[in-house]
């Protein structure tokens, strides 16, 4: 089901004159989506998606009740506002409702693309043949994904506010093992147009890697100056969007952002003065929408505000923290959307030369499976992976067998000796970073 | 909604497992999804409108959560196998399926400005419905899937399944070849005494408001967060083999978290009472002992609050069921997906220590570590009647005596291994989502010696007792691991003593499972359930049990946290 605006206006007016008394919300989206993946240097699933997606709130004298449902029949509409009516009623009273955005002016963000949008199997065979066959030409195993899709999002409430987004995105990331299952390497891609994509320079950019991360050697666990690749940072920076960055865990004196005493850490130099963290939703190599659309669990009523442009870290010091309408409310704040879209802000510096300027060091690919250790002190765990290499002297000199770290991302911010430019990693714009004393506790057999 | 490709926006840079907190719908940043569903009929009115059906066009919608007759369904599906068929497509499958979803939760928070506690409650209802097409065209796999339930659209869809498959055969070495299974005309049904969305939601923020009213009568809480999740799935498969198969799944997980903090200190601990997320109904939330935990879990959270940090160093662990089951589920559950270790899932995944030149030889646990893998365990989350590849569902051993001796496998891959029989772990989490191998319940034999709680911690010099999930992190090859806890406990000199705090433990996945020098016995052994497990690009989700006994393990790595 695809809707242009005046479609999707028409169907979100449809739904509310279909509602009774009180307040209303709508969240509306339709999905088709594609995609091919491949291992083993073969394909191996593939699908293709049409799909809906409905949400009504109703609320009244701070209850609210929602119902999700992908039935847009007439019958199952009144079903869905039934129920969420009845729910509201039978909900105790929320203290921290707020009350619902009145129409709001939402800016207009250029994500989509034609040929994203109809791209289907056929159009992805091509790069993933051209992968498929550079690994076999080079005795590797590739395995990868491929997807593309458009999305079509329209939000209203029954004060009149409307917002509407059409956007596309594609994807392809490609990993390529040596025969000998010592060496792994890895690349991705993602874009609003999927003509961005190029498979052969990814699978070219994997297939280096995967070779030259073959037959690793011990390097031991403990404090090293690290050049983190840009997926590596944008690893590290994710678990910003999920609390860190939350005003309410600052003040509430649940997060690395809390004073002590209480209270958020905003105007603190909080990292090295080169950094500067920002939201851009205008970007056009990243994702975004018109309005902030919620981040998770308890991330609270920041629904439907406009989007903009926010620094959280300028130059160091934390600026802004994120605060839902209830929150900003309560503290006398500014409410802000949600810290999607990030930017950090690069330098001058290619990646050649912070290893030419690197005594001893390494260089990191990328991270996998991140956790919280501590949220007080946003330490972090993980891994590196697909590419692990020891400089010394400033020359590469061989890859290192991969290690777990326990260290936290401000300290990394903190230490920060010089940037690359920034690029699209991870779904943010973010530079490679030289930090010191980054720290690995133990060694992973695992390629 | 599905805008998968977001989906790895999970925190870390590995959607692993468990990556959602309870309640999540932030999968997708661009959006919630409703792949999960819900409906709380319960004495609704409008329950049940029943199917409506439009002349001419023979759509069939659910008006309000009622699924189709089996006629109805089975005509639906035939349309599919029928079109594929005359496509040319030497197998076919559709699945038509309905998820209900209702998510209720309390928080309980002090108000910024008069301290005074606000309870906020929410409360969500989801429901879906869809169908999703498989076929196999010229050796390679297609599929596609839609919300709208039609004639038409389905007809369509298979076609665009069938085109998948073409465009990509290409690409495909060796064809796709399926395990055989009988057909089966069959139902099958998650047993329950009392429907979970019959039961209403004043009942259910009641039972929230009650446990969180007992936990605050301890000094010193901050917060309590309550939740309470029902799902159901009621499952169509058809197959051109001649299946016709009717399932229906229903599965309850109710947790709450308290809160302590020191604001001088710059701190917070908290503890979670999680009872076990089971396939059953409403009853096994009101046998679970939400209230009457509540008050220890209350003076557990303080307390963890005070305890003192670890002392880092080698240790015994001896870890409880609610704690290891996560263990479990990361280094056996994970390392025994034939898909990984065949390295289908080395893009995102990973793949696995456990290649198959050890299957029948590499020693991974120590002689006492018996492992299955189970879709029929009572109870159990992946429990059902069939896998979605019409497989009857089984037992089935992955660790005998410490050795490895069993992959999960599904049809298309038992003959990687040599192997005539699927092991029955095909499962997709949504209509719209490719079926591939998931996770079966995964659990740990007790021991048949008498060996209770106080036996475990006698023979401990050094060591620490763990309760709960914490943070967890495992490689992509399933080797090295850093678990933490909910809760911890000094073990001196064979007593177990007060709380500690910081506790993490690494190891190796052999290392780790040889160290187990003794296993509790069926007193100690719990069926724990796991929900949001995640794997495959698409990302999915899924739930799964794994039963353990509490178990002791011998000079681990222990790690403190601060």
């Amino acid at each position: 089901m695809h809707w242009d605006r005046d479609e999707a206006k028409k169907t979100i007016e449809r739904i509310l004159s279909l509602a009774g008394p009180g307040e209303w919300e709508v969240d509306l989206s339709a999905r088709t989506s594609s995609h091919t993946r491949f291992a083993r240097n073969e394909i191996s699933t593939s699908g293709f998606v049409e799909d809906v997606d409905l949400s009504v709130t109703a609320r009244r004298d701070g209850r609210s009740g929602t119902v999700g449902t992908n039935d847009l029949s007439p019958s199952g509409l009144r079903a869905a506002l039934a129920r969420a009516a009845e729910m509201r009623g039978l909900m105790p009273v929320d203290p921290e409702a707020v009350e619902m955005l009145p129409a709001q002016k939402y800016p207009v963000l250029e994500k989509y693309d034609d040929a994203t949008a109809g791209a289907r199997a056929a159009e992805r065979v091509s790069g993933v043949k051209a992968t498929l066959g550079l690994a076999r030409r080079r005795s590797l195993t590739a395995a990868g994904f491929f997807e593309n899709g458009v999305s079509h999002r329209a939000i209203g409430n029954s004060k009149g506010n409307f917002g509407y987004h059409l956007s596309t995105d594609a994807e392809l990331s490609v990993t390529m093992r040596t025969a000998d299952g010592t060496g792994s390497g890895w690349a991705s891609g993602s874009s609003p147009r999927f003509h961005d994509l190029d498979a052969k320079a990814l699978a070219r950019r994997a297939a280096d890697k995967g070779i030259a991360s073959a037959a690793p050697r011990d390097v031991p666990p403990g404090d090293y100056t690290v050049i983190l690749e840009p997926a590596a940072v944008a690893a590290l920076l994710q678990s910003l969007q999920f609390g860190t960055l939350q005003a309410r865990a600052a003040d509430e004196g649940r997060s690395v952002f809390s004073k002590q005493g209480g209270g958020g850490r905003v105007g603190e130099k909080v990292a090295h003065e080169s950094v500067t963290l920002r939201t851009d939703p205008f970007d056009a190599r990243l994702p975004g929408t018109p309005w902030s659309v919620r981040g998770g669990f308890g991330e609270g009523a920041a629904d439907s505000l406009p989007n903009r442009r926010i620094a959280w870290i300028e130059k160091g010091v934390l600026k802004t923290l994120y605060a839902d309408r209830y929150w900003a409310g309560k503290t006398g704040v500014e409410a802000t959307p949600f810290p999607g879209s990030l930017v950090l802000d690069g330098g001058t510096r290619s990646l050649e030369d912070l290893i030419a300027e690197t005594e001893r060091g390494l260089l990191v690919t990328r991270f996998w499976y991140i956790r919280a250790v501590n949220p007080q002190t946003w330490q972090l765990t993980g891994l590196t992976r697909d590419g692990l290499f020891l400089i010394e002297k400033g020359k590469i000199t061989h890859p290192a067998t991969n290690l777990r770290f326990n260290e936290s991302p401000l300290v990394m911010l903190q230490n920060v000796e010089g940037m690359t430019a920034a690029v699209p990693a991870g779904r943010m714009v973010v530079p490679a970073i030289k930090s010191r004393e980054f720290t690995f506790t133990s060694k992973s057999d695992a390629v | 909604m599905r805008s998968d490709s977001w989906s790895r926006g999970w925190p870390g840079s590995g959607g692993g497992v468990h990556a959602l907190p309870p309640g999540s719908r932030s999968r997708f940043l661009h959006g919630p999804t409703r792949r999960d569903f819900l409906r709380s009929c319960g004495t609704s009115a409008l329950a049940i409108a029943a199917v409506e059906l439009i002349p001419g066009a023979f759509v069939t919608r659910r008006a309000s959560g009622a699924v189709p007759p089996p006629d109805r369904l089975e005509a639906l599906g035939a349309v599919a196998l029928d079109r594929a068929r005359s496509l040319g497509a030497s197998y076919a499958d559709i699945r038509i399926n309905r998820y209900r979803t209702q998510t209720v939760l309390l928080r309980s928070t002090p108000d910024w400005a008069t301290g005074a506690i606000n309870n906020v409650p929410s409360v969500t209802d989801e429901e879906s419905f869809g169908f999703g097409v498989r076929v196999i065209h010229g050796g390679a796999w297609g599929f596609a899937a839609s919300a709208d339930v039609d004639k038409d659209t389905i007809a369509r869809m298979t076609a665009e399944a069938v085109g998948i498959a073409r465009a990509h055969a290409r690409l495909r070495g060796e064809p796709v070849r399926l395990a055989k299974v009988s057909p089966a005309k069959d139902t099958y049904g998650t047993p329950i005494e009392k429907d979970p969305f019959g039961v209403g939601i004043a009942a259910k923020v009641g039972l929230l408001q009650q446990v969180g009213d007992e936990v605050r009568k301890v000094p010193g809480i901050f917060s309590v967060t309550g939740f309470m999740e029902q799902r159901q799935e009621d499952r169509f498969f058809a197959s051109t083999e001649g299946s016709v198969i009717r399932q229906t799944i229903v599965q309850v997980s109710p947790e709450y978290t308290a809160v302590a903090r020191d604001l001088k200190a710059r701190k917070t601990k908290t503890r979670t009472f999680r009872p076990d997320a089971v396939c059953g109904g409403y009853e096994f939330i009101e046998r679970a002992g939400m209230v009457e935990n509540a008050r220890r879990i209350g003076e557990e959270a303080v307390n963890h609050l005070k305890a003192p940090p670890v002392a880092a160093g080698k240790k015994d662990l001896v870890l409880l069921p609610t704690h290891l089951a996560l263990t479990i589920h990361e280094s056996i559950g994970h390392s025994t997906e034939l898909d990984r270790a065949m390295g289908y899932e080395a893009n995102f995944a990973g793949t696995s220590f456990l290649t198959t030149d050890k299957l029948g030889k590499f020693r991974v646990g120590s002689d006492i570590v018996n492992i299955f893998g189970d879709r029929i365990l009572p109870q159990a989350l992946s429990t059902c009647g069939y896998d979605d590849d019409g497989a009857r569902t089984k037992r089935f051993p992955i660790l005998k005596n410490g050795i490895f001796v069993g992959y999960q496998t599904t049809r298309e891959q038992a003959h990687w291994i040599g192997q005539e029989e699927s092991m029955a772990c095909c499962y997709a989490d949504s209509y719209a989502s490719v079926p591939f191998q998931r996770m079966p319940n995964v659990w740990l034999a007790a021991g048949e010696k008498r060996c209770a709680l106080d036996d475990l911690a006698a023979g401990v010099d050094d060591g620490v007792l763990i309760d709960g999930r914490g943070s967890y992190s495992i490689d992509h090859q399933r080797y090295n691991f850093q678990f933490g806890g909910d809760a911890f406990w000094e073990i001196k000199n064979g007593k177990v003593g007060p709380m500690i705090a910081d506790v993490a433990y690494q190891s190796r996945t052999p290392d780790f499972w040889q160290a187990c020098d003794l296993i509790g016995d069926q007193s100690t052994w719990r069926n724990v359930g796991l929900n949001r497990d995640g794997k495959g690009e698409p990302g999915q989700i899924n739930a799964m049990s794994h039963g353990c006994p509490a178990s002791r393990f011998r000079g681990i790595a222990v790690i403190r946290t601060e």
